[in-house]
C-alpha cells in the first residue's frame, strides 16, 4: 500500500511527462507537504539506484543563512540538482534542503515550475493550504460584508495610510513582546536578518516581505483592530491574500490582474505605480537569475517575521519613495545652474569696482575692441577686458565713441556684455542709492 | 452572455485573434526551448498568468507577426488546416516539425462566460508541454533554422497569393523538401478541445538527425 504512491510519481513523470512539484502532488494525492515531500525523494532514490530507463532531473528548495557584503540573511532559492552543492557550500549554515520536483526534461528556466503549480492551486483555492506546514488561526476568508467594508476603506485617500504607518511601528512592537517566547533558535535568525538592511538583501528579503506582509497584516489584525481603520483593512485584506497563494508571491506581484484584492490596490495607491513598476522590474531581474528564489514556505512561526518584515517593508517603501524622488531632482538643479553661474561673474567684476574709487566714481572692466595695424599691415581687433572708470550718475550717450568703435557687430556685442554688469552693478549698489534706469547707451559715458 | 454563431464576424475575429495570440507565445517558446536562438535573446514576460520566454529581437519578432498576420484571415474563414513550424539543419533539411492541428467545429456558439477562462486553462497546459518537450526529443544539430509553413483546405492559397496581406511580404508555395520529411517518428504532444477550438499539437521527427 504504501508503495502504491511510488507507481502513481513514475506514472506522472514517465508516462505523462509531467513535472511533479511537491505542492502539486500533495495537492493531488491528498497528503501533507511533507509527506510528499518525502515521496520524491524515495521515488528519486529508487530510481537512481535502479539506474536503468530515461534519465530523471530534480530541483531542490534550499534554505540557510549567507552572508553577503557584510551582513546575513535568510536566502530561499529554488536550485537544479547540479548546482545543488554549490548552493550548499556558500551559504554559512544550511537549514534546510528538499526536494522541490522532479520531471523527466532538463529545464532551462522556472516558468514551468510555476505554471505547474498554477492550475492545482487554483482549483484548490478554497483550501490551497490544507495540506500545508503554514498555519494561521487568522487566516480565514473575508465574509461579504467584510469584503464590502474593505473594499469601501480602500478609497479612503493615502494621506491616511501614511500617517498610519507610524501606528503599525507601534503596533508591531507590541506583537512583537509575545512572540519573544516563540522558539529562539528562530528568533535569533530573524533578528539577524533584521539587521541586514543592504539592498542586495532587500531583494529577497522584499520578496519575502510580501509574501510575509500577509502574514503580516493578519497577526496586526489581532492587536490592531480598534486602533486604526487603516490597520484593518490591512488586516482583511491579507487575509484574503494568504488564502489565495501565499507561496508564490513574486509570481503574485505579477499577477495585479488575477489576484482582484484589496491588498494589490492598496499597494498601488501607497506607492505610486513607477515603484511598482521597480519593484517589478526588480523581481524579473531576480527571476531570471539561474538560481530561481521562490519564497519561504517553511517557516515555523509568523510572529518573528512580523517585526522584522514589517520594518523592511515600511523601509523599503521609504526606499521606494526615495527612489521616485532622486529622478525628479537632477533636473531641477541643472535648471538653477546657469543663473548662480551668471550671478557669479557679475561678483567679481562688482566686486573689483567697489574696491576701487569711491564717491560715486567707479572702475570697471570693459570688454573694449581695440583696433589697430599691425606689423604687416592689416586690420586687427583685439577684444580685451579694459578697467576704466564710470561715473553711475552720467548716463548721456556720447556719440563720439561709438564711431571709434571697429565694426557695428562687435559694438552691439560690447553693449550686451556691459549693460549686463551695469546691471550687476546697479545690483550691488542699490543698497546705496536708488537704482537708476539703465539706459541702452549707457556705456558710452565715460572713458 | 449572448449567443454567438459561426455567422457573427466577430467571432471568427475573436477565435483568429486567440489562436494568433497563442501561435506567437509557441513559436517563441519553441524557439527557446529547442535552443534554436541563443538564450540571450528571450526575456520573460507573462501570458495567461504564466511567464513565457519571449525574444526581443525586433525582425526576429517582426517576422513572426508578419507570418501570423498573414494567417489570421486564413483561421477567420477556417480554411487554415494546420500551421507547421518547421526546423532545418544547416543544409536545409528539415530536423523537426512541429505541428499545430486546427479545427473550428462547424456550427459554434460561445454560451457561458467561463468559457474564455477555460481555453485560457487549455493554452496554458499547452504552453507547459511545449516546455518538457525536450524530455522526449533528441537533440537538434547546432545551426538549426526555423521557418513556417501553413496548410490550407481547399485552394485557398490562391487568394493568397493574389491578395498581399501585408506588402513585401509574399508567400510562396513551400518546397517539397521542407513540407515532408523522411523517417519521421511522431510525438504527440498535447490535444486541446474547446467549444470554440479544437488544437492539436504533435511533432514529427526526423530518427536520426545528425
Amino acid at each position: 500500500m504504501d508503495d502504491l504512491y511510488l507507481d502513481n510519481i513514475d506514472e506522472f513523470v514517465n508516462d505523462q511527462n509531467k513535472i511533479v512539484t511537491y505542492k502539486w502532488l500533495s495537492l493531488t494525492l491528498g497528503v501533507h507537504v511533507n509527506t510528499a515531500k518525502q515521496m520524491l525523494y524515495h521515488y528519486l532514490q529508487q530510481k537512481r539506484n535502479e539506474s536503468s530507463g530515461t534519465p530523471l532531473h530534480a530541483t531542490y528548495l534550499v534554505s540557510g543563512k549567507c552572508v553577503e557584503n557584510g551582513s546575513t540573511y535568510h536566502k530561499v532559492s529554488v536550485v537544479r540538482e547540479d548546482k545543488l552543492d554549490a548552493v550548499k557550500a556558500k551559504m554559512d549554515v544550511t537549514i534546510s534542503v528538499h526536494v522541490y520536483s522532479v520531471q523527466r526534461a532538463e529545464l532551462k528556466d522556472s516558468s514551468p515550475l510555476y505554471s505547474t503549480d498554477y492550475d492545482a492551486v487554483k482549483e484548490n483555492l478554497k483550501n490551497c493550504n490544507k495540506y500545508s506546514a503554514i498555519r494561521c488561526a487568522a487566516a480565514v476568508p473575508l465574509s461579504s460584508s467584510e469584503l464590502q467594508r474593505a473594499q469601501e476603506t480602500a478609497l479612503v485617500p493615502p494621506v491616511e495610510k501614511e500617517i498610519s504607518k507610524p501606528g503599525f511601528n507601534e503596533n508591531t512592537s507590541a506583537t512583537s513582546k509575545p512572540s519573544a517566547k516563540q522558539p529562539a533558535g528562530i528568533m535569533g535568525m530573524f533578528a539577524s536578518k533584521n539587521a541586514s538592511k543592504s539592498q542586495e538583501s532587500s531583494k529577497e528579503v522584499k520578496t519575502e516581505q510580501k509574501e510575509d506582509s500577509s502574514l503580516v497584516e493578519t497577526s496586526k489584525s489581532k492587536t490592531a483592530s480598534k486602533a486604526n481603520p487603516m490597520s484593518n483593512f490591512f488586516g482583511k485584506s491579507a487575509q484574503k491574500k494568504a488564502d489565495e497563494k501565499p507561496n508564490k508571491s513574486i509570481k503574485e506581484e505579477m499577477d495585479s490582474s488575477s489576484t482582484a484584492s484589496a491588498t494589490a490596490s492598496l499597494k498601488q495607491s501607497q506607492t505610486s505605480s513607477k515603484s511598482e513598476t521597480d519593484v517589478k522590474e526588480e523581481q524579473s531581474k531576480v527571476s531570471k537569475a539561474l538560481k530561481v528564489e521562490s519564497k519561504d514556505t517553511r517557516s515555523k512561526t509568523k510572529r518573528p517575521e512580523v517585526v522584522d518584515s514589517d520594518d523592511e517593508k515600511m523601509e523599503s517603501q521609504q526606499k521606494k519613495r526615495r527612489r521616485i524622488v532622486v529622478p525628479d531632482s537632477p533636473p531641477v538643479p541643472n535648471v538653477h545652474t546657469p543663473s548662480p553661474k551668471k550671478q557669479v561673474k557679475r561678483e567679481p567684476v562688482s566686486h573689483q569696482e567697489e574696491s576701487s574709487e569711491v564717491k560715486r566714481r567707479k572702475r570697471r572692466r570693459v570688454l573694449r575692441s581695440n583696433t589697430f595695424v599691425d606689423e604687416d599691415g592689416a586690420f586687427v581687433t583685439e577684444k580685451g577686458y579694459v578697467s576704466e572708470s564710470y561715473s553711475e550718475s552720467e548716463e548721456e550717450p556720447e556719440s563720439n565713441s561709438q564711431a571709434k568703435d571697429s565694426s557695428s557687430l562687435k559694438q552691439s556685442f560690447g553693449k550686451r556684455e556691459e549693460e549686463k554688469k551695469e546691471k550687476s552693478q546697479k545690483k550691488t549698489s542699490a543698497a546705496k542709492k536708488p537704482t537708476k534706469q539703465p539706459s541702452i547707451m549707457g556705456f558710452f559715458q565715460k572713458k | 452572455m449572448a449567443t454567438l454563431t459561426r455567422q457573427d464576424l466577430n467571432f471568427g475575429q475573436v477565435v483568429a485573434d486567440i489562436l494568433c495570440e497563442f501561435l506567437e507565445v509557441a513559436i517563441h517558446l519553441i524557439l527557446y526551448v529547442r535552443e534554436i536562438y541563443p538564450s540571450g535573446i528571450f526575456q520573460k514576460r507573462k501570458k495567461y498568468n504564466v511567464p513565457v520566454q519571449m525574444s526581443c529581437h525586433p525582425e526576429l519578432n517582426q517576422y513572426i507577426q508578419d507570418t501570423l498576420h498573414c494567417v489570421k484571415p486564413l483561421i477567420q474563414k477556417n480554411e487554415a488546416e494546420k500551421v507547421v513550424m518547421v526546423i532545418m539543419d544547416k543544409e536545409h533539411h528539415p530536423v523537426e516539425r512541429f505541428v499545430f492541428e486546427i479545427s473550428q467545429p462547424p456550427l459554434l456558439s460561445i454560451s457561458s462566460e467561463t468559457l474564455l477562462s477555460h481555453v485560457e486553462q487549455l493554452l496554458r497546459a499547452m504552453i507547459l508541454k511545449i516546455s518538457v518537450c525536450d524530455a522526449v526529443l533528441d537533440n537538434n544539430p547546432p545551426g538549426c533554422t526555423f521557418t513556417l509553413l501553413v496548410h490550407t483546405r481547399e485552394a485557398a492559397t490562391r487568394n493568397m497569393e493574389k491578395v498581399q496581406v501585408i506588402k513585401d511580404f509574399p508567400w510562396i508555395v513551400a518546397d517539397e523538401q521542407e513540407v515532408h520529411m523522411e523517417e519521421a517518428k511522431l510525438i504527440p504532444l498535447k490535444t486541446m478541445t474547446s467549444d470554440i477550438l479544437k488544437m492539436q499539437l504533435y511533432v514529427e521527427e526526423r530518427t536520426q538527425k545528425n
